[in-house]
C-alpha cells in the first residue's frame, strides 16, 4: 500500500511536469477508411472529424458554426459565396486555399464510388473568386446548404490530385486538431496534436481511438481504466458504470427515429391475411389503430430500460421543421379495437412485420413487443427479424408488407426524412429513396418540394410543419415509436460533453 | 513421393476453385450490398453509379468470369467497403489470428500431452483424477465466459494484465515484446483451454490402450526402463490420432477464433470476416476463405507427411 501511494504521488509529480497527455477512446465501430469522401458512416465520420475541417462544423446541438469557412452569404437564392479562414495550413505544411475546395467539391462529384454525392448533389458549380473567396451555385434554391457543407471534409488538392484510392484511403491528410499517427485496423487509431490548428493547439498531445466492439469488454475497458471514455455503453452496465466513484455516465437524445412503415400502394399485399383479402393498411383507421394499439411506454421501460425518448413525430425538436403541437397519443387498445371493427376489421387480420436484427438497438426485440401489442387488439404479427443485409435489400424491393426502420435526420434539418420516406417515391426527382410503403399524397409532395426551395426560414419550417400535420396527423403515413440516446461513460479526469451528431470531437473533450 | 505431391496440389486447386465459386455464388445472392454502402439520402442515380463502378451490375456469370481472370493475375478483387485490395486488408489481419492460434497450439501441446501421460500411467491416482475433472471443464465450459471471467478477474479486479487489443507489435508478432506478452496471455489462455483439455483426453486414452499392448509388456519383461517404455514405445505409437487431432484443431482454431478475437478486441481475422459479411463484402469474403481453406488444405498435408515420420509403416 506505502509502494502504492508513492507510486501515486511520483506519478502526480510527474503529471504536473506537463508529460504528454493521452486521450483514449473506446468504440463500438471503428473506421472503415481515412478516405473522408468514401463511406458515409457515423463511425468513421466521427474519427475523421479529428483530422479534417469542414467549411462549417456542428456545434454540440447541432448548430452550424464557422469552420474553415469565416463567413458566407446569400446574395441571390441560388448563389453562395464563402469567405475562407486565412493562414491555414495542411498537416503537411500546405496552405489551404480555394483550389482545395473547389478541388474537394469536384473529387465527390465526379469519383462514383463516394458516398457523400447526397451532400453535394444540389451543387452545380464550384467557382474560385480569389485565394480565400468561393462561390458556389446550387441547382435551384437549397436552403440545407450549409447543414450539408458539414459533411464535405476539404482536402489538399496538391496532395491528393492524380492519387490512387487505394492511397487516399490510408493518408488522411487534413486541416483539423489532429494528425494522423497509424492504424492499426481492428484495434486502435492514433493521432497526434497538430500544434499549428487555427483554433489552438488541442489539449491532448496524443490521440487513440480503439474498437471494442463487444460491449462486455467495452465496460470491462473503463472500469479497469483502459480508456478514458467509451460510446454506447450498454444499456445492461449503465448502473454498474454509475456506481463506480471514478466515473461519469452521460445520456444523450439522439437523432435517431424508429418507426413502423406500412404497404400502402397495393390493393393485395403479400404479407397480410385478412377475411376479406384486400390489404387492410390502405385505411387510415387502421393506420391509426395501430397507432394507438402499440403500448409504446412499455417498449421503452421493459426493452429500451427507458433509454429512449418516445416519439410524436418525424425529428426531435432540435431538427428544423419540428413542430411542437403535435403530440403523441395515449395509448389505448379499446380505441384501436373500435377503429379496427369500422374499417371492417373487428377480428383483426395477420401480418408479417421485418425487422433488422442488427441495425439499431433492440430492434428484433422492439419487433417483438409490438406484435405482442397488436395482439391485444386482434391483429396477428409475425415477426421475421433478419440481418441488415437482408432486410434492406428486401425492403427496396417492397418485399414486405409491414416493416421496422429508424431514420437518422444527421442535417439537423427534418428535409431529410422528408425528401427520404414521407414524399412519394420519385427516381427522377430522387425524392422518397425509402418511402417503401409507398405513401403518397400530391398535397404532402407539394408542401415538401416547395419548403426544399424556401430560403425564408419561419416560413419553410411552417410548410414542413404543415406536410407533417397532413402526412403523420392526417393520414398516418409512418407509425413514430421511439428516439434513441446515446448513452456514453467517461473517466472523471476528463471533461466530456455528449454531441447531438454522436461524433466524439476530441478538440472540446477538456 | 513427387507424384504424390503434384497430385495433393491439383486436388487443392480444386477444392479452392469450389470453394470460391460457392462462396462467390451465396454472396451474389444475398444481396445488394450498394444498399448498405450508401447513407440514406443518396439517389437512384447514385445507387445505380456506384452499382457499375463496383461491377455489380452485371449477370453473374459475367461477375464469376472477371473475377477468375482477376485471380489469374493474382489480383482478388477491391473491397467494397474499406476500397483496398481484399487480399492485402486479409494479410494484414491474418498475423493477428495466426499468433494467436499457434501460440495456443503450443501451450496446448506442451501441457495436454504430458498431463495426458501421467493421468494414463496412474488412473486411479488424486492427481489424475484431478487433471481428468479440470479437463472435462475445459471441455464444457464455453469460450466465452472463460474469457470474460479471466477479463473480470485480471483486468478489472486486480488490473495486472490489459483487457482487450493486441500490443506492441514487432517483426509481424507480438510475441516478442513485454507490452505484446501482456496483452496475449489472457487470449491465449482462453483459446487454448479447450485444446488442451481435448489433447489431454486423446494422449490419456491413446496411452491407456498402447500401454496393453503385447509389445509394451514384452518391453517390459526384457527389462527395459519404465520411463523408456513410456516416453518412446508407448508415446510414439499413439501419437498418430494424435497428429491427426491437431492438424485438423490447429484449421479450426485459425477459422474460429472469432468469438475470442470479439472477447479481447483482438485485430486478428475473425472479427474481419464477420463484419464483412454483414456489410456483404463479397471480395473480402471471397480472399478470406479461400486463404483459410488454403491452410486447411496445406495443414492436412502436412499431418500426411508428419504421419511416415512417426509410423513407418505409413506410405504414400
Amino acid at each position: 500500500m506505502k509502494k502504492l501511494s508513492i507510486a501515486v504521488a511520483a506519478l502526480a509529480l510527474i503529471g504536473t511536469m506537463g508529460v504528454a497527455k493521452t486521450l483514449k477512446v473506446g468504440l463500438a465501430s471503428g473506421a472503415y477508411t481515412m478516405d473522408p469522401q468514401a463511406f458515409n458512416e457515423t463511425a468513421t465520420n466521427s474519427i475523421l472529424s479529428n483530422i479534417f475541417d469542414t467549411l462549417v462544423r456542428f456545434d454540440e446541438n447541432i448548430q452550424i458554426h464557422p469552420d474553415l469557412a469565416v463567413s458566407w452569404t446569400n446574395p441571390e437564392p441560388k448563389v453562395w459565396i464563402i469567405k475562407l479562414r486565412k493562414g491555414v495550413k495542411f498537416h503537411n505544411g500546405n496552405t489551404f486555399n480555394a483550389d482545395d475546395v473547389v478541388f474537394t467539391f469536384n473529387r465527390i462529384k465526379n469519383w462514383k464510388k463516394s458516398g457523400f454525392k447526397g451532400k453535394v448533389s444540389m451543387i452545380d458549380k464550384v467557382e474560385k473568386i480569389d485565394d480565400y473567396t468561393v462561390k458556389f451555385i446550387t441547382k435551384k434554391a437549397f436552403p440545407v446548404f450549409l447543414r450539408k457543407l458539414t459533411y464535405v471534409n476539404m482536402l489538399d488538392k496538391e496532395t491528393v490530385e492524380g492519387k490512387s484510392d487505394e492511397w487516399i484511403g490510408l493518408h488522411p491528410i487534413g486541416t483539423g486538431p489532429y494528425k494522423f499517427v497509424l492504424w492499426r485496423k481492428g484495434d486502435q487509431i492514433k493521432f497526434k496534436a497538430n500544434p499549428n490548428y487555427w483554433a489552438g493547439k488541442p489539449k491532448f498531445d496524443d490521440l487513440i481511438f480503439r474498437v471494442l466492439s463487444n460491449n462486455a469488454t467495452r465496460t470491462a475497458a473503463i472500469l479497469s481504466g483502459e480508456v478514458d471514455l467509451i460510446n454506447r455503453v450498454p444499456v445492461v452496465d449503465v448502473n454498474r458504470i454509475k456506481n463506480n466513484d471514478k466515473l461519469n455516465t452521460f445520456v444523450k437524445p439522439g437523432l435517431r427515429l424508429i418507426y413502423l412503415q406500412m404497404d400502402q400502394f397495393r390493393e393485395k399485399t403479400p404479407y397480410v391475411k385478412s377475411a376479406n383479402g384486400k390489404n387492410p393498411f390502405l385505411d387510415v383507421r387502421v393506420r391509426r389503430a395501430l397507432y394507438y394499439g402499440i403500448n409504446e411506454d412499455a417498449i421503452i421501460k421493459f426493452i429500451m430500460k427507458s433509454f429512449a425518448v418516445p416519439a410524436a413525430q418525424f425529428s426531435p425538436s432540435v431538427v428544423v421543421g419540428y413542430d411542437p403541437s403535435i403530440k403523441r397519443v395515449k395509448y389505448d387498445p379499446a380505441k384501436a379495437k373500435k377503429l379496427l371493427a369500422q374499417a371492417g376489421y373487428p377480428n383483426g387480420f395477420s401480418v408479417v412485420l421485418d425487422a433488422p436484427n442488427n441495425r439499431y438497438i433492440n430492434d428484433a426485440q422492439i419487433a417483438q413487443a409490438v406484435a405482442s401489442s397488436l395482439a391485444k387488439i386482434g391483429i396477428t404479427v409475425k415477426v421475421n427479424a433478419t440481418p441488415k443485409s437482408s432486410f434492406f435489400p428486401r425492403t427496396a424491393k417492397q418485399d414486405t408488407s409491414f416493416f421496422l426502420i429508424g431514420w437518422a435526420s444527421s442535417d439537423g434539418d427534418g428535409s431529410s426524412i422528408l425528401d427520404g420516406v414521407i414524399h412519394s417515391k420519385d427516381d427522377v426527382k430522387g425524392y422518397g429513396r425509402y418511402n417503401n410503403g409507398k405513401y403518397s399524397n400530391p398535397k404532402v409532395d407539394k408542401l415538401i418540394e416547395e419548403s426544399d426551395a424556401n430560403m425564408n426560414p419561419p416560413s419553410r419550417v411552417k410548410q414542413m410543419q404543415e406536410a407533417q400535420q397532413i402526412a403523420l396527423v392526417q393520414d398516418q403515413n409512418i407509425i413514430p415509436l421511439h428516439y434513441q440516446v446515446d448513452i456514453y461513460a467517461s473517466s472523471k479526469k476528463i471533461k466530456f460533453a455528449p454531441r447531438t451528431d454522436s461524433r466524439i470531437w476530441a478538440f472540446d473533450i477538456k | 513421393m513427387l507424384k504424390y505431391i503434384l497430385n495433393r496440389l491439383f486436388h487443392s486447386v480444386i477444392v479452392m476453385f469450389v470453394i470460391s465459386f460457392i462462396v462467390f455464388f451465396i454472396m451474389f445472392k444475398a444481396g445488394d450490398p450498394v444498399q448498405l454502402l450508401l447513407p440514406p439520402d443518396a439517389t437512384q442515380q447514385d445507387v445505380i453509379e456506384m452499382r457499375h463502378a463496383l461491377g455489380i451490375d452485371q449477370s453473374f456469370i459475367k461477375q464469376y468470369e472477371a473475377f477468375l481472370k482477376n485471380v489469374a493475375k493474382g489480383n482478388l478483387g477491391t473491397s467494397f467497403v474499406y476500397g483496398q485490395p481484399a487480399l492485402e486488408v486479409v494479410f494484414e489481419r491474418l498475423p493477428a489470428t495466426l499468433e494467436l492460434s499457434v501460440l495456443a497450439m503450443i501451450f496446448s501441446i506442451l501441457f495436454g500431452i504430458p498431463l495426458g501421460i501421467i493421468a494414463s500411467i496412474k488412473p486411479k491416482a488424486w492427481y489424475s483424477k484431478a487433471i481428468m475433472f479440470l479437463s472435462l471443464s475445459g471441455i464444457s465450459v464455453p469460450v466465452f465466459w472463460t474469457g470474460m471471467v479471466l477479463v473480470l478477474v485480471f483486468s478489472v479486479l486486480l488490473g495486472w494484465l490489459p483487457s482487450s487489443g493486441r500490443g506492441e507489435v514487432y517483426l509481424f508478432t507480438s510475441a516478442f515484446t513485454w507490452d505484446g506478452i501482456k496483452h496475449l496471455i489472457m487470449p491465449v489462455l482462453t483459446l487454448s483451454f479447450f485444446q488442451l483439455a481435448l489433447i489431454l483426453r486423446l494422449t490419456r486414452t491413446g496411452m491407456m490402450e498402447v500401454m496393453m499392448q503385447d509389445y509394451i509388456k514384452l518391453a517390459t519383461a526384457k527389462g527395459v526402463p519404465r520411463r523408456v517404455v513410456v516416453y518412446y514405445h508407448a508415446l510414439k505409437n499413439s501419437l498418430i490420432p494424435l497428429i491427426t487431432v491437431i492438424g485438423i484443431q490447429f484449421g479450426q482454431l485459425v477459422a474460429f477464433t472469432i468469438v475470442t478475437e470479439t472477447i479481447f478486441a483482438w485485430p486478428g481475422t475473425g472479427k474481419l470476416i464477420i463484419d464483412s459479411i454483414q456489410n456483404l463484402d463479397r471480395p473480402i469474403v471471397v480472399a478470406y476463405l479461400l486463404i483459410i481453406s488454403f491452410i486447411f488444405v496445406a495443414i492436412n498435408f502436412l499431418v500426411d507427411i508428419l504421419y511416415t515420420f512417426v509410423d513407418p509403416r505409413v506410405r504414400m
